[in-house]
């Protein structure tokens, strides 16, 4: 059975007058990578906080349409319970720092005092997670005296260690310098690698390239792609809807253009991709002299 | 502006290692016994020969006086000008100049409200400077203060100096437009608009954010919630407090004991 | 409704993560009006927001933290006086249950209620801390008051009269400009925000 099942989904914000999600469906597997793009204002933020619970019991308004995590309806399970199985990551590191802890340890171990797990466990729950997430040099450090991938990596420990079924991440790097975005993504990556069920809306293609096992693509509040990234990302409407593709994609395609790319090959996502099909050029060409 | 999280200063001493419980109650105590004691020199003999000495054993002796002056100095000379001057019903002139006159009965309420205001805080002053504010919220939260009380203060002491430093980037670049923080009145005011504005807006739209990412974290959940970290009490500091109320009623009854 | 759901309902997650801020908006701004010079508080408009917005209870919750946070912090002068706070907290909550926070007026109306109130709580707590006098310019009223025979109360109470309106009609116009400048969709996840939306026909 899906971990995440999504049927005909459609959620209208209360003060707006049209849906910000259109009949969106969905089925996710334990241990999968989905990755969500889309231009801004396309419904991925929306569809993560459905995910979490937060829509509907938070942002109230109007769902239709059916949302399941692990078999349960969202709709017949309390915002308090429904955190415990999805937990979300989003984008401003600064304001998922609770305020309620003054060291980073403690900090991590709020989520598990307020679900009354025991001291003994909480501890090596806490110290578990700091080692995943590199922040265990950090464990004495105010929250708020860190750099926002520290911020960040601190935020993602502070979820993990209350060990949801689910993960999902909007955005987490956007608003990170390339080193805190480095930082999280390979965070991110050792959870893909463990099995962890990640669903995470981001903009970075090439990197969903690389480790998504599968991408959605929105725009408008509709689903228009759903496959392996090599499809999707390489599905020429993307820049119609206003969705960003990889440098590697977009170099290939001016060459294709050129007749530089091999005819038949699907264009690249990926570094390596893209470079094997340069040197299949090239051979072409050698073998032409 | 300071950009502190509160008076604590890290120390390794006596003071330092007692229960938060006990210094409050201790302070509390002081405080009211300095209020509801007899004896003009009651609060004055309170602060010398018990705050003082302990916020020696506190290590924090020179921040506590310098802290205790700055604080009180200002108000304790205007009390006792207007005091000494115009406290009603005063009768006995000790000395005059002008059209003014300095009454003994005034002079001797000056110091009378004075002292006890000294002591009162001073003895808050000692707690704030020997204890860690999450140390204390921690132990009452073990006691019994709700957990959503001990958030507010606790994430309100920790966003206060992140405003504080927004504010102050806020007008360093508003001076450097030319905005006039000094001059008229008229000036002065007008100068607070475009400084409150974007501080005020930027912070309240963090909030929706700010309460997704605590319910995230179960805050809202309702069962029984457990905690990280104990607060040690100590048998003798329970002795200590319930010492502290005797001291207090002997204090209150003083007043029925002696005629 | 029964007092214990009126107390709940004022106090949702987006109540509970905006007194904070509120505080910390006390307090800043407390500071800035200070470097300014001007001579007024300002440091109840948070106070005054959340008591619009979030309800009475929440707003008396608000005013009682701040005042705590501020000793705390900047001065422990300021501790015997949070009922004084308390009571902005809760006045300015109770105007707006009223409708008080729709119009301009209907603000400055409620400004000097508040003003009225913080005039009669903070003089029993000024008699019977300081005599009466404490250290603010209008404390020169008081001593005129006195010398020409009244007594130590009504000499208080009257200066009190005098400078509180001033600064808290301020701060609930403060509070209320803040609120109007704030989307109509923010303003609804907060428990009373009908209190400031206009009237449906």
């Amino acid at each position: 059975m899906a971990v995440i099942e999504i049927q005909h989904l459609t959620y209208t914000y209360p003060t707006m007058d049209h849906p910000a999600l259109r009949e969106v469906s969905l089925a996710v597997e334990a241990g999968e990578f989905v990755a969500i793009i889309g231009p801004n204002g396309a419904g991925k933020s929306t569809l993560c906080y459905t995910l979490a619970g937060f829509i509907p019991h938070f942002f109230k308004g109007e769902l239709r349409g059916e949302v399941r995590v692990a078999g349960q309806d969202i709709r017949r399970v309390r915002l308090e319970d429904w955190v415990l199985k999805v937990g979300l990551v989003f984008q401003n590191p600064f304001n998922q720092i609770s305020g309620a802890k003054f060291t980073v340890y403690e900090e991590i171990a709020f989520g598990l005092e307020n679900i009354g797990v025991p001291r003994e466990e909480m501890r090596r729950r806490v110290e578990e997670v700091m080692a995943l997430t590199g922040i265990t040099d950090l464990a004495n450090r105010s929250p708020y005296a860190l750099s926002g991938g520290q911020q960040q990596r601190v935020a993602l420990a502070s979820i993990l260690v209350m060990q949801p079924e689910v993960l999902v991440l909007d955005e987490p790097t956007s608003q990170l310098d390339p080193i805190g975005s480095r930082e999280v993504f390979q965070v991110i990556r050792r959870l893909a690698h463990q099995g962890v069920t990640i669903i995470m809306a981001e903009h970075k293609v090439e990197w969903i390239a690389e480790y998504a096992d599968r991408v959605i693509a929105l725009a408008d509040g509709e689903m228009i792609a759903s496959g392996k990234p090599a499809e999707v990302l390489t599905d020429p409407r993307l820049p119609e809807y206003g969705i960003g593709i990889s440098r590697y994609t977009a170099v290939a395609r001016r060459a294709a253009e050129e007749g530089l790319w091999p005819p038949q090959r699907r264009l690249p996502v990926t570094l390596d991709e893209a470079v094997a099909g340069f040197r299949a050029v090239e051979e072409a060409y050698a073998h032409t002299r | 502006m300071a950009e502190r999280l509160s008076f604590y200063l890290e120390r390794n001493s006596p003071l330092h290692r007692l229960n938060p419980t006990t210094k409050l109650v201790v302070a509390f105590t002081l405080i009211l016994v300095a209020f509801l004691g007899r004896g003009l020199f009651l609060p004055s003999l309170l602060f010398l020969l018990i705050l003082l000495p302990l916020s020696f054993v506190g290590q924090v002796g020179r921040e506590f006086l310098r802290t205790t002056l700055n604080l009180l100095l200002p108000l304790f000379a205007f009390l006792f000008v207007m005091q000494s001057l115009f406290y009603p019903g005063g009768k006995t002139v000790l000395f005059g100049f002008w059209i003014f006159a300095v009454k003994l009965e005034g002079v001797r309420f000056a110091f009378l409200t004075a002292t006890r205001v000294l002591v009162m805080v001073s003895s808050f002053l000692l707690l704030l400077l020997t204890t860690h504010p999450g140390v204390l919220l921690l132990d009452l939260t073990q006691r019994g203060l709700p957990a959503s009380v001990a958030y507010i203060l606790a994430s309100t002491l920790q966003i206060i100096p992140q405003m504080q430093a927004k504010a102050a980037t806020i007008l360093d670049a508003q001076r450097s437009r030319g905005l006039d923080t000094s001059g008229s009145l008229g000036r002065r005011i007008r100068a607070l608009l475009p400084l409150v504005g974007p501080l005020v807006f930027g912070s309240l739209v963090d909030v929706e954010e700010r309460a997704i990412a605590i319910e995230a974290r179960g805050f809202r959940s309702s069962g029984p919630k457990t905690s990280l970290i104990e607060i040690e009490d100590r048998p003798l500091e329970r002795a200590l407090r319930w010492l502290c109320l005797l001291a207090l009623i002997l204090a209150v009854g003083s007043w029925w004991l002696w005629p | 409704m029964k007092l214990i759901d009126s107390i709940k309902k004022d106090f949702n997650t987006m109540t509970l993560v905006l007194i904070p801020v509120a505080i910390a908006i006390n307090v800043v701004i407390g500071q800035i009006v200070v470097l300014l010079r001007l001579p007024v508080y300002l440091d109840s408009i948070g106070t005054v927001l959340v008591g619009a917005i979030c309800g009475p209870w929440a707003g008396a919750l608000t005013g009682t933290l701040s005042n705590i946070i501020w000793g705390l912090l900047i001065d422990p002068n300021a501790f015997p006086w949070f009922p004084v706070a308390l009571f902005i907290g809760f006045v300015s909550g109770w105007c707006a249950h009223f409708g008080l926070f729709r119009t301009w007026w209907g603000v400055v109306i409620t400004g000097f209620l508040v003003a009225i109130t913080a005039a009669l709580v903070s003089t029993p707590i000024a008699v019977y801390l300081y005599g009466g006098i404490t250290a603010s310019g209008s404390s020169f009223i008081t001593a005129f008051l006195l010398q020409t025979g009244r007594d130590l109360v009504s000499a208080v109470l009257s200066t009190n009269f005098l400078v509180e309106p001033v600064d808290k009609i301020a701060t609930a116009l403060l509070a209320y400009a803040i609120i109007r400048g704030l989307s109509r969709r923010y303003l609804m996840r907060f428990p009373r925000a009908d209190n400031v939306m206009p009237k449906k026909a």
